[in-house]
């Protein structure tokens, strides 16, 4: 079974490059992504689900990480979405440990490596911490 | 005698003069090839070498890499035909690039206070950049601007907070520029400066200044959930372009947007290409009608994004002015000497910027800064250190303002107009650059033209393969960037003060909203908007109609979301 990650823009932010690249260089990778461009939370979440995803992928560099960011993380668990939820982006450093306390399971800045990333999502699905 | 000496003159321009005697490079061939063998042995680097557009690079350029240039008709002199050497005669010695800093952040009175402390500093201009709800045309009581109001750019609601954006700035004295990326924000906000200058009584005449309006930024380089159809946005973005050619002399009302091309993925050669693709198509449409050529042409302006690859920028600001002339004078015919003139901004490659050992980027911007300048740029914002991780503090943006100060006064490169000129490199790459220009443009028109293309997904297409190689080139280590893949940083982490947007903007917006709402004559903003509404489907300019509904103080979000339900939904391509 391959790997489903639905990627998503958070909101409005416009940067579609990085969410984009990620999506094509996981699918090198042998992953299933969904790509959905630009959403709201709800959406991103319903999407999702419906599609049996593994993990969600949030890219936003327009600073709305915060508050879209972890809505999108409340929403799923509130919804039964238990699995990986992870974001890229220009993110500043100090909101890191924040995102990740709300349940954001890693944050990836702008020179991340996509194999790094797709070695995260393997061995977090795998190994069920998802 | 000075009539003799003109018609002898023309006699010779007339014929095509080589700038080289011709004698004379069949010598240097023969001796290259010489030299080729005895001197370099074939050593000539263990690779083929490439400019970042894949354009083959020499290990030497000699006299005959330009044989067949002619002077007069390909290079020319500063502020004369084919302006490949600049756009005004005595260039810098007349008035230096304007020190052009984008601001924007939180509320409109955050923005002026910004503005104010820049323009104290010696930028010579305001430069603003729009929040996204703003941009995507919505209000910041909006649920779809949750999150974002003030945060990557500054709020505008209506048009209380464009007067509040510029109290204190004198409009009349220095210009103004204006990020409204996206033709459908750019209407509005046009309209609300408009009506905000005849309140206070300042005559149109004397506003000077840059808003953007580029229909690609809408539908192609920026993504979002709802998009303005292309043939909307196209004819919001020559709506603009044409009431400003009758009413604000002095203004730019588009900046054909090369640079968020680059950024969102293209080489420099598709990065020109489009966006003079875009004001072929302006033009086309203007003409239709009933405008002239000269009454629009003059005030268009352009923004290009500069790179590392230093002598392939410069080359390619200088080919993009002689390709624009061409179009001008041979496609459209144009008569006016500055309707064939090319002026453009540059921003520094953001791109570029890396977010390890960020202090290096202060190093890559003051290189492309100093390209754009021996390239001919009218004006210019050098990106701060600190954007890989957040719009610049006052600290980062006081460097790069004093980066092009350096750039102004320390180097010198100012004295003299267009000093590159006359190497075989530089005179070589520029035709070359040009040449590939002018085919990629074929390439567009070959598909329908601009707007198609974007309708297809084509334009979507190739900037997303550009952006996945680029990544894949340096994933594999061969692109190489200093401190990443190449010399990776051994620092774990750069402490980086980080720009915090005030988190009040947003309910502060809010509150002026709900109080705009409540004094205002709603009567008054129905009936505007009901105009506006039968209008929008009617082949009519709309400004007049959208500066009646903004000083009936209709909000920006309720006149974009007007155009979303009259020109309807567009599925942005998911390629």
């Amino acid at each position: 079974m391959k790997i489903k990650v639905v990627m998503s823009k958070l909101g409005l932010d416009i940067h579609w490059r990085g969410a984009l690249v990620v999506s094509r260089m996981l699918r090198d990778e042998g992953m299933e992504v969904v790509y959905l461009g630009n959403q709201f939370p709800e959406q991103i979440v319903e999407a999702a689900i419906q599609e049996g995803a593994d993990v969600i992928g949030l890219s936003t560099l327009g600073g709305n990480h915060l508050t879209l960011g972890i809505k999108v993380v409340q929403i799923a668990r509130e919804k039964g979405f238990n699995s990986l939820i992870i974001m890229g982006g220009v993110i500043p450093e100090d909101d890191i440990p924040l995102l990740k306390e709300a349940g954001i399971a890693e944050v990836f800045g702008p020179e991340t490596k996509i194999e790094n990333i797709a070695a995260f999502i393997r061995s977090h699905v795998k190994s069920g911490i998802a | 005698m000075a009539n003799k000496q003109s018609q002898s003159n023309q006699e010779t321009l007339g014929k095509e003069q080589k700038l080289l005697n011709q004698e004379a490079i069949k010598t240097i061939e023969k001796e290259k090839e010489r030299w080729k063998e005895e001197t370099v042995k074939g050593k000539v680097g263990e690779k083929e070498y490439y400019s970042d557009s894949g354009i083959p690079i020499k290990l030497l350029y000699t006299p005959d890499d330009i044989k067949d240039l002619d002077y007069m008709e390909d290079i020319g002199f500063s502020g004369e035909a084919p302006y490949v050497r600049g756009v005004y005669p005595n260039m810098y010695r007349g008035r230096l690039f304007t020190v052009r800093q984008i601001a924007g952040f939180g509320t409109p009175e955050d923005t002026n206070q910004r503005f104010k402390f820049l323009l104290k500093n010696g930028a010579t201009g305001t430069s603003v950049v729009l929040d996204l709800p703003t941009i995507r045309g919505y209000d910041s009581d909006d649920p779809e601007a949750e999150g974002h109001v003030g945060a990557a750019g500054v709020s505008i609601d209506s048009i209380e907070d464009v007067e509040a954006l510029y109290e204190g700035i004198p409009i009349d004295e220095i210009s103004s520029n204006i990020v409204t990326h996206l033709p459908s924000t750019t209407v509005v906000i046009l309209a609300m400066f408009v009506a905000m200058a005849e309140k206070k009584g300042i005559p149109l005449e004397k506003l000077s200044g840059t808003n953007q309006n580029d229909f690609l930024m809408e539908t192609t380089v920026g993504s979002s959930l709802e998009v303005l159809p292309p043939k909307a946005s196209f004819r919001l973005q020559c709506d603009a372009i044409e009431f400003a050619s009758q009413n604000l002399p002095r203004w730019n009302p588009v900046s054909y947007n090369g640079y968020n091309l680059r950024e969102a993925g293209t080489t420099a050669v598709q990065e020109v290409a489009c966006a003079i693709a875009n004001a072929i198509a302006t033009s086309e449409e203007l003409i239709r009608r009933g405008n002239k050529i000269d009454d629009f042409a003059k005030r268009l302006s352009f923004f290009w994004n500069l790179y590392n690859d230093f002598f392939e920028e410069i080359a390619k600001c200088r080919a993009s002015r002689l390709v624009w002339h061409d179009v001008m004078k041979n496609r459209f015919n144009a008569k006016h000497p500055k309707s064939h003139l090319m002026r453009f901004h540059v921003q520094t490659a953001g791109l570029t910027l890396t977010k390890v050992e960020p202090l290096n980027n202060i190093a890559r911007a003051a290189i492309q800064g100093l390209a754009a300048v021996l390239g001919g740029a009218q004006s210019l914002h050098v990106d701060s250190f600190d954007e890989a991780y957040s719009a610049p503090t006052e600290e980062s943006a006081l460097i790069s303002i004093r980066t092009q100060q350096i750039i102004q006064t320390e180097t010198n490169v100012v004295n003299t107009v267009d000093p590159l000129a006359g190497s075989y490199f530089v005179e070589n790459l520029t035709q070359e650059m040009a040449k590939r220009i002018r085919d990629y443009i074929s390439e567009i028109e070959s598909r329908g033209g601009l707007v198609s293309v974007v309708e297809s997904g084509w334009l979507h297409r190739e900037i997303a393969d550009f952006a996945y190689q680029m990544q894949r080139d340096i994933e594999s280590g061969e692109l190489k960037i200093v401190g990443l893949n190449y010399f990776p940083s051994e620092q774990s982490k750069t402490k980086v003060e980080v720009f915090r947007y005030p988190e009040s903007a947003e309910s502060t917006q809010k509150e002026k909203l709900r109080k705009l709402r409540e004094k205002r004559d709603n009567d008054k903003v129905e009936k505007a908007l009901r105009v506006l509404r039968q209008k929008c489907h009617e082949d009519v300019n709309l400004m007049p109609y959208i500066k009646e509904a903004v000083l009936a103080y209709a909000t920006l979000g309720e006149i974009e979301e007007l155009f979303r339900e009259e020109f309807g939904l567009w599925q942005f391509p998911l390629v």
